[in-house]
C-alpha cells in the first residue's frame, strides 16, 4: 500500500514536470522562434530581454500557454467527475448541455452582431457564458423537479436540452449563411482569443474550483456504491451530486467561453489516467488535470505552428492526435487485464 | 442498540411497500429476512439505512450495483473505511487491518489489485460484501448477499457473518441456508410481518405456505428442519 500511494505522487510530479517543460517548449515554438533563456528570462523577469520577445512571450503566448493548460486540465477534471458520478466510461462535460448553450450563446452574438466589449470582456465571451448559465439553469432545475436530485433526470434533461440547443445553432447558421465559417470556427474552438485579462479570470476560477473538487472527490468514489451504502457511510447523493454538478458547470462555462468545444479531451484524458493505474478519485482528478493540461497545450502549440500564421482548429488536433493515441492504451490495457486473469 | 421500527409505513403510489410495520430487531444477532419478491424486504433495509444513518454508521450493500465502478478490489474495500477518515489522512492501522482482515475473510486477496468491472458477479459481490465488513460499522445490512454466490461462498459468508457476532440484517432467498444460520428470522408478505422470531418459531410449513402462496414440507435432516416447496 505504501508503495502505491508513493506510485500516485510520484507520477503527479512526474506529470508536473512535464508540464512545466511542456509549457517552457511552447513557448519558444511559433513564427518567431525563442530561446528557452529568453522565454525564462521574459517570463520570470530575472534577465533583460529585448522588448519585442517580452511582448510576444509575456502578452501573447504565455497568457494563450495557460489558458490552453488551465482548460484543458479543467475538463479533463470535469469528465473523470462525470464518468464517476454516472458510472458511465462514455459521460464526458458534454452530457451537461452546457457546451451546447454556450455554442447557442456565442451562436447569437456572432450572428446579430453583438459587438461590445465589457471591461475588456468581448460580447462572444459573454455570449457564450450567459448561454453556458441558461442551459445550466434550465438542465439543473428540470432535472430537480421531482424534488431530489436525480442523476439521470439530469443526463436526459442534458441530451433534449443539448439537442434543442444545437438544433437552433444550425437554424441560425442557415439563416445567417453570412456568419456560418465564423460561428463554425467558433465551435471548433481556439486558444487564439487568449488575453492576460482572461486568463488571471480562468486561473481565479480554477483556484477556487479545483480544492472543491479535490475535496469532494472521494464522495464520488463512495458514491459508486450506490445510494443507500453512501448514506450510511455518511454520504448524502442527493447533496454530493447536487454540489459536483454546479461546481462542474461552472468550471465548464468558463472552459467553453474561452475555447470554444473542445471534444474529446474530457472524455480521453480520465481513461488515460486510469490506464496509468490511477484509480481513485482524488489522485485521479490531480493527475487529470496535469495530463489534460500538458495534452491540450501539446494540441494547441501544433494548431498554431504547424501552418504558422495560419491556425488549424484544435478541435481537430486533439482527436486526430488524441484518438490514436486512445486506442494504442485501450489496446494495451486490454492485453494487460488479460494476462492477469 | 436494538432496532426499534414503530408502525413503519411506506407507500409508492397507493402500493404500500411497507404497510404498518412495527418490530424490534435485536442487537448482536444475525437476523435474516425472508419473503416472496416484492413483499418489501429491500423497502425495509432501506428504510433502516435511511433513519439510523444520522445517528450511526449503517454499512449496507444493495442487491445490485450498477455501472463501471473503475477502481482496484483493494481500493473498493477501502471505501469502507470513509467515514472514519479525516481529509487526506492515511489509513491507520486499524483501517489497514480490517481491510485486509474482511479481504480474507471473503476470499477476495487474490484479485486485491483487479479492476473491478473486469471481476464476475459473484466476485464482484465479495468485494462490496468485503467493503461493508471493513466499515464495522454497529449495524451491517445486506441485500440478497448470495444471490451471485456459489454454494461454497455463500455458505462460507453467513458463517462469517455468525462468528463475528456482530448486529447484521440479511435478506435471503434461501429457507434452509437462513434457518441453520439465523439468530432471528423475519418472515414478510405484502408489507407486512407474518413472523418473527428465532427459527424454530418464526418458520414452519404452514407460515412458509402461506408466504410463499405455495405448498411446503419440511423433513428433519439430522437435527435440522429442510424446507421444501412441494411442486420441487
Amino acid at each position: 500500500m505504501e508503495k502505491k500511494r508513493h506510485n500516485v505522487w510520484y507520477k503527479v510530479i512526474i506529470s508536473a514536470v512535464i508540464l512545466v517543460a511542456v509549457m517552457a517548449l511552447s513557448c519558444c515554438l511559433g513564427s518567431v522562434k525563442i530561446p528557452v533563456k529568453d522565454v525564462i528570462g521574459a517570463v520570470t523577469g530575472l534577465t533583460e530581454v529585448s522588448k519585442a520577445t517580452d511582448t510576444i512571450v509575456n502578452k501573447v503566448r504565455f497568457p494563450r500557454i495557460c489558458m490552453a493548460a488551465l482548460v484543458g486540465g479543467g475538463l479533463a477534471m470535469i469528465g473523470a467527475v462525470m464518468q464517476g458520478l454516472f458510472k458511465n466510461p462514455m459521460a464526458d462535460p458534454s452530457i451537461l448541455g452546457i457546451s451546447s448553450g454556450s455554442a447557442f450563446g456565442a451562436a447569437v452574438v456572432i450572428v446579430f452582431n453583438i459587438n461590445f466589449v465589457f471591461h475588456g470582456f468581448t460580447g462572444t465571451y459573454l455570449g457564450a457564458m450567459a448561454g453556458a448559465l441558461l442551459a445550466w439553469f434550465l438542465v439543473y432545475n428540470i432535472a430537480k423537479i421531482s424534488g431530489e436530485h436525480d442523476l439521470n433526470s439530469t443526463l436526459l434533461a442534458g441530451i433534449a436540452i443539448s439537442s434543442i440547443l444545437s438544433a437552433m445553432i444550425t437554424l441560425l447558421m442557415t439563416l445567417h449563411r453570412e456568419s456560418m465559417e465564423q460561428v463554425y470556427l467558433w465551435m471548433l474552438g481556439s486558444f487564439s482569443n487568449s488575453t492576460t485579462q482572461r486568463t488571471i479570470m480562468m486561473a481565479g476560477v480554477t483556484a477556487i474550483i479545483f480544492p472543491i473538487l479535490i475535496f469532494l472527490a472521494p464522495r464520488v468514489d463512495v458514491l459508486k456504491l450506490g445510494r443507500e451504502a453512501a448514506t450510511g457511510l455518511g454520504v448524502s447523493a442527493s447533496r454530493t451530486t447536487g454540489i459536483l454538478l454546479c461546481v462542474c458547470s461552472v468550471l465548464l462555462a468558463f472552459c467553453v467561453a474561452n475555447s470554444g468545444i473542445i471534444g474529446f479531451v474530457g472524455l480521453i484524458i480520465p481513461h488515460c489516467v486510469g490506464f496509468m493505474r490511477v484509480y481513485k478519485m482524488r489522485g485521479k482528478l490531480v493527475m487529470c488535470f496535469l495530463v489534460g493540461a500538458v495534452f491540450t497545450l501539446l494540441c494547441d502549440t501544433l494548431a498554431r505552428t504547424l501552418i504558422a500564421p495560419g491556425e488549424i482548429a484544435i478541435g481537430a488536433i486533439t482527436s486526430i492526435i488524441g484518438a490514436p493515441y486512445f486506442l494504442y492504451l485501450m489496446l494495451k490495457n486490454l492485453m494487460r487485464e488479460r494476462r492477469m486473469r | 442498540m436494538n432496532l426499534e421500527l414503530k408502525n413503519v409505513t411506506k407507500a409508492y403510489g397507493s402500493f404500500k411497500a411497507l404497510d404498518d410495520i412495527t418490530i424490534t430487531i435485536p442487537e448482536n444477532k444475525l437476523t435474516v429476512i425472508m419473503g416472496p419478491n416484492g413483499c418489501g424486504k429491500t423497502t425495509f433495509l432501506r428504510h433502516i439505512v435511511n433513519s439510523y444513518s444520522s445517528k450511526m454508521s449503517v454499512a449496507y450493500v444493495p442487491q445490485e450495483t450498477f455501472g463501471s465502478i473503475g477502481m482496484t478490489a483493494r481500493d473498493v474495500v477501502s471505501l469502507g473505511r470513509y467515514d472514519k477518515s479525516k481529509f487526506y489522512v492515511r489509513e491507520s492501522e486499524e483501517d489497514k487491518k480490517l481491510i485486509s482482515g474482511a479481504m480474507k475473510d471473503m476470499e477476495i486477496e487474490a484479485y486485491s489489485a483487479r479492476n473491478l468491472d473486469t471481476l464476475s458477479s459473484g466476485e464482484k459481490q465479495r468485494v462490496f460484501i468485503a467493503r461493508a465488513l471493513a466499515q464495522n460499522a454497529p449495524w451491517t445490512l445486506l441485500d440478497e448477499p448470495t444471490a451471485n454466490l456459489d454454494v461454497k461462498h455463500a455458505d462460507m459468508l453467513m458463517s462469517v457473518l455468525k462468528s463475528f457476532n456482530r448486529s447484521c440484517i440479511v435478506v435471503l432467498h434461501d429457507i434452509n441456508l437462513g434457518s441453520l444460520y439465523a439468530d432471528n428470522i423475519i418472515l414478510m408478505k405484502d408489507g407486512k410481518i407474518l413472523s418473527s422470531g428465532d427459527p424454530s418459531t418464526a418458520l414452519n410449513c404452514e407460515l412458509l405456505s402461506e408466504a410463499y402462496e405455495t405448498h411446503f414440507m419440511s423433513a428433519q435432516i439430522g437435527e435440522r428442519n429442510v424446507y421444501v416447496s412441494s411442486k420441487l
